[in-house]
């Protein structure tokens, strides 16, 4: 086996010193740390970008249950100025209502005593119509005399 | 049939000889060092111009920064971010070594399938580990040699099995990877001779060891993403040993 052959030891290790130190201070080493810092600097940002989100996020949740809360109190605001306005209409309706019957009660009661009044003169007149109509037909058919107030008590008599 | 070792095999490109050891630039050289610009190209584009938000290149770095990144995290803890470059480092170089590995047709070759270079890569992390461990703790690191609740009269054989397996880690993860790496490279070129044998004797019996291949292809690769990771992985955990003991 090559391997084991001590000949070319010396001449392996003397070339793999020499490129490895290349390796190490030519190139990896001016190379590698400018990586390292964007690798950094991109998880920095990356982490304060998340932070700010993190704060806007909560900002947000306050607005909106700032938001939530207002309209809520708006909604019953709203809710109770129309049970209020409901309530007032009921009322004054009410009112009306009660006033417009009383007097349409008190119109009727009017209404009915002038009826009572128009019936008893009308009662008054037909008598004595009735009782000049009989003197006056006693006169011509019979030829005596008696006057409407004899009628009127002959038939207030019966 | 063609040796199937023969691929590991180290031909020197340029001799170069310094004070008597051979430092020849060899194939293994080169690969490494394709290795070294394919990562180059990749890293110089995807972070000429960082943006916050990344385009493809850019992602594509910091998808495996990332990845790096968050297996410190989760192993070491945020101390352990500091070494996320040394990390990836290592983890680019094995992945792109063993990934590279795998072009066919250039005679591409496998630097990680040899354990001189694995074991180089397993002293960096042992290296890094001792050194941080004494520097964040001095001498109060060898406590993690004598894990805590250990009973008196044990404490001498814990101390010393701790002790040797501390020491065994740089071989573990060395021959890990180079034996992962070679057992697999070794099983391609096996079953790719036996498409030309088999073929010979008859068109379709070659077809068999040619489906093998196919299927072996994609486990190797997957096996070049996982032995990275697992290098990478063992390479945080031992490093969590340094910088929290235990």
């Amino acid at each position: 086996m090559p391997q084991f052959d001590p000949a070319s030891f010396v001449s392996q290790l003397f070339w793999f010193g020499v490129i490895f130190t290349l390796l190490y201070f030519a190139v990896v080493r001016p190379t590698l740390p400018k990586v390292g810092k964007v690798i950094d600097a991109r998880e920095a940002q990356v982490g304060s970008d998340l932070d700010r989100a993190e704060a806007a996020k909560g900002a947000a949740d306050t607005l909106r249950a700032d938001h939530e809360t207002a309209m809520k109190a708006a909604r019953d605001a709203a809710q109770a100025a129309v049970a209020q306005a409901r309530e007032t209409a009921a009322k004054a309706s009410d009112t009306q209502l009660k006033a417009l019957g009383a007097r349409l009660d008190a119109d009727a009661e009017a209404a009915a005593a002038s009826l009572e009044l128009a019936l008893g003169s009308a009662r008054a007149g037909l008598e004595t119509t009735v009782a000049e109509l009989t003197s006056e037909a006693v006169a011509k058919l019979v030829g005596i005399e008696i006057t409407p107030a004899d009628v009127s008590a002959a038939i207030a008599a019966r | 049939m063609a040796n199937p070792m023969e691929q590991f095999k180290i031909e020197t490109i340029v001799p170069l000889n310094a004070g008597g050891f051979d430092l020849s630039f060899t194939n293994s050289s080169l690969w490494m060092l394709i290795t070294l610009l394919a990562v180059s190209a990749f890293l110089f584009i995807g972070t000429a111009r960082p943006q916050l938000v990344p385009g493809r290149m850019q992602a594509a770095v910091e998808l495996l920064y990332d990845f790096i990144r968050d297996m410190l995290r989760e192993n070491v803890g945020k101390d352990g971010l500091r070494y996320a470059p040394l990390i990836f480092a290592v983890f680019i170089f094995v992945l792109s070594c063993n990934l590279i590995g795998m072009v066919p047709f250039v005679h591409s070759f496998t630097p990680t399938s040899h354990i001189a270079v694995t074991f180089g890569l397993a002293m960096i992390v042992f290296i890094l580990v001792v050194i941080v461990g004494f520097a964040r703790h001095g001498l109060h690191f060898f406590s993690l040699f004598l894990p805590e609740g250990t009973p008196l009269f044990v404490a001498p054989l814990v101390a010393a099995i701790e002790f040797l397996s501390f020491l065994s880690r740089p071989f573990t993860l060395a021959i890990r990877l180079f034996a992962n790496m070679t057992a697999g490279h070794v099983l391609m070129k096996v079953f790719g001779g036996f498409v030309v044998s088999l073929g010979a004797v008859n068109i379709g019996l070659g077809i068999i060891p040619l489906g093998v291949n196919v299927a072996l292809t994609a486990l190797e690769l997957l096996i070049a993403v996982v032995q990275a990771y697992v290098f990478a992985l063992l390479a945080s955990i031992y490093l969590n040993d340094a910088v929290n003991l235990h």
